[in-house]
């Protein structure tokens, strides 16, 4: 047992304790003291403000919503369940799933209005033609089937709950005014819990007496500042079912963000091989058809046999021998740009070339157990490429280090700089060719990518991608 | 060969608007204006009108079909201008958007052409004055995509070598020296073809291309 005797609070850093007869005296740092007035503070005060009665009417509300929404899909459920083998019966089912994620879009609708919180709506139905696909893609909606999962488990919680908030609420009301219009004899109005705690009482506490009155105004306080946070508990329960099962659906939003990184994938290899068409067009194509053109005229001169114009002749071959020698440059360029021949001999190899290339002195650490796949490895690559031209034209930096290392399932790549920093995701790379397009990349095989850049340097680029997808 | 033709160059790559230069001035064309985007060429043409205008169909700003409008455009403007579109690829559709009206004074070639010289240059004359230049790419593009393969098949092989080098613009003199024939034979040929396919007989070369290409697209 403990007793609390003459609090001593010598600037709130000691309580001294009596506990069967010895002294002790606890010392409590000023941060814990605090913390405790704080949450002392914060219970005394919380029956006076909105929240808890806001979420009491909510409890009620959605409760009483919910009461009619299950007497409806209960007895549709149930018996389209029982006469599923019949059309009837799978009718119902559909209707029953449908209403579930009507009365779903209701139940948010409050979450929304009277606790706040925002829920996102999960995805629209879309019925296909005719009945009998609007009935199959009714018992397919798994919206419709997680709205009827919540209502199965929010209603019996939903009862308890307003069942013992309610009891909480009318007993503090009961037990803080009993004592004011207790005429004695029995007339205290104690309802539900108080009538289980108290069964046979002592004499002095029978009804009348004044340690009855004292005790019982003592409960009704205790209830009081009690209720606020016992109905909470119930209330954030149906948050939590409520995010969980009327919500999107994890599993479709799964889906979306796939989609979203697959289109990003088809747009970023289409803008590829634009490029690529754009440059074997511009490029190689133009210098082609200039070096056949050459190579036609000097043709021409020298079916000319009376006079043949040779010093024509050797400027038209020689300006054709050079444009064949670009025209490999070119395409090998090119070739680079669309599959890194470096690659071939492992990504150690390709960083190590990468780094060696770079026009900052750059560090390469590996520490890879296995090969990644080629599609990881090739992101790799580019990443770091992209990422070390960036260093190379804005951070005006010394130096620079890779650091590829393996973090678990993720490769981890740390591009580090020594620069001016300031970069920013949207600034460091000024086009599609730049970081956005690296993040694209990235996100597309669920990876990510953080920059840590503050102004004055250094940046650090970190990127993370699953080795085993 | 016609002496000293005027011609104006559209063509964004440096490189071969360069060659283009060269090898017209080398066969003794005068060259008017050799610029890299539509509107320079519109401008070159309306202070220095030329014979001929030699455009790329791919052009700044949008690297799309800016030479194609430009070629309707100049035509519209500028009555008796030959135009000879030049392209890394051959689209039908543009074929098809060229000759809507009329084929006088229309060349579509691809750029590698430019490769036969002679070829080139004797095309680049012909629209000069009048006549029409199609790409053969552009004709085998036209009889494979033809629906009158019914009414195709009555003509002999030879017959239908011939068909393809009118529709390419070219007269019965280069029909006969392409084919090693007499010119005779050649005009034998088309009356036989024309009575075949019961076209319309037309003294006029660009005449004569149009009914052809009129009767493959149809």
């Amino acid at each position: 047992m403990v007793e609390q005797s003459d609090v001593e609070q010598a600037e709130g850093t000691g309580v001294h304790v009596r506990i069967r007869g010895k002294e002790l005296a606890l010392a409590i740092s000023e941060e814990h003291a605090a913390a405790l007035k704080s949450l002392t503070e914060r219970i005394v005060r919380e029956p006076f403000t909105k929240r808890p009665w806001s979420e009491l009417a909510f409890f009620l509300v959605s409760g009483g919503l919910a009461g009619i929404g299950i007497a409806f899909i209960g007895l549709t459920m149930v018996t389209g369940v029982a006469l599923a083998v019949t059309f009837f019966g799978l009718s119902l089912l559909g209707l029953s799933l449908r209403s579930a994620r009507g009365m779903g879009g209701w139940q948010r609708g409050l979450a929304r209005s009277m606790l706040g919180q925002p829920v996102e709506d999960p995805e629209p139905f879309v019925g296909r033609r005719g009945f009998l696909g609007w009935l199959q893609s009714a018992l397919r909606d798994r919206v419709g089937w997680r709205a009827v999962a919540y209502f199965a488990v929010q209603v019996p919680w939903t009862i308890l709950g307003v069942f013992v908030a309610v009891s909480l609420w009318w007993d503090a009301f009961a037990c803080l005014t009993g004592p004011i219009f207790d005429r004695g004899g029995g007339g205290l109005a104690v309802w539900g819990l108080v009538r289980g705690i108290f069964p046979g009482s002592p004499f002095w506490f029978q009804p009348g007496g004044f340690f009855h009155a004292v005790g019982v105004f003592i409960l009704g306080a205790i209830f009081f500042f009690a209720a606020p946070w016992v109905t909470r508990g119930f209330v954030t329960v149906d948050r939590l079912l409520i995010r969980g099962l009327l919500g999107p659906d994890p599993m479709a939003a799964r889906v979306r963000t796939l989609e979203q990184a697959r289109t990003q994938t088809v747009d970023a290899s289409a803008a590829t091989l634009r490029r690529i068409e754009r440059d074997l067009h511009d490029g190689t194509q133009a210098q082609l058809v200039a070096l056949a053109m050459r190579l036609g005229m000097a043709k021409e001169k020298l079916e000319d046999t009376d006079h043949v114009d040779l010093d024509r002749v050797r400027e038209l071959v020689d300006a054709a021998h050079r444009g064949a020698k670009e025209a490999i440059t070119e395409l090998r360029d090119i070739a680079r740009g669309i599959h890194p021949p470096a690659l071939d001999i492992g990504l150690e190899g390709a960083l190590a070339t990468l780094a060696a290339r770079s026009a900052v002195p750059t560090e390469v650490s590996f520490d890879l157990r296995a090969r990644p796949t080629p599609a990881i490895e090739a992101i790799a690559y580019f990443c770091v490429a992209e990422l070390l031209a960036n260093v190379a034209q804005h951070a005006q930096a010394s130096r620079a280090s890779v650091s590829c290392a393996q973090q678990g399932t993720w490769l981890r790549l740390v591009v580090r700089d020594d620069g001016r920093g300031g970069a920013e995701l949207s600034r460091v790379g000024s086009s599609a060719s730049g970081l956005a397009g690296l993040t694209d990349r990235v996100h597309a095989v669920d990876g990510r990518l953080h920059v840590v850049s503050p102004p004055g340097g250094p940046t650090v680029v970190t990127v993370d991608l699953p080795l085993s997808p | 060969m016609v002496g000293a033709l005027r011609v104006a160059i559209a063509e964004d790559s440096a490189i071969l608007r360069d060659g283009l230069v060269q090898l017209l001035v080398d066969r003794g064309f005068t060259i008017t204006g050799a610029v890299g985007d539509p509107e320079a060429l519109r401008s070159s043409v309306a202070q220095n009108p030329p014979d001929v205008a030699v455009i790329d169909i791919r052009m700044p700003p949008t690297f799309t079909d800016e030479g194609l409008r430009l070629a309707l455009d100049l035509r519209d403007r500028h009555e008796g201008l030959g135009i000879l579109l030049f392209s890394q690829y051959i689209e039908t559709r543009y074929a098809a958007e060229l000759l809507a009206d009329d084929a006088a004074g229309i060349g579509y070639l691809l750029k590698d052409r430019v490769a036969d010289v002679s070829d080139f240059v004797e095309a680049l004359e012909r629209v000069a004055i009048g006549g029409t230049a199609l790409d053969p790419e552009v004709v085998t593009q036209l009889l494979g995509a033809t629906r009158r393969t019914d009414t195709l098949s009555v003509l002999t092989p030879r017959e239908r070598e011939v068909l393809a080098l009118m529709a390419e613009g070219r007269s019965n003199a280069a029909i006969a020296s392409a084919l090693v024939v007499s010119e005779g034979a050649v005009e034998k040929h088309v009356a036989n073809i024309f009575a075949k396919l019961n076209l319309p007989v037309s003294e006029n070369d660009h005449r004569r291309v149009l009914a052809v290409l009129r009767f493959l697209e149809s």
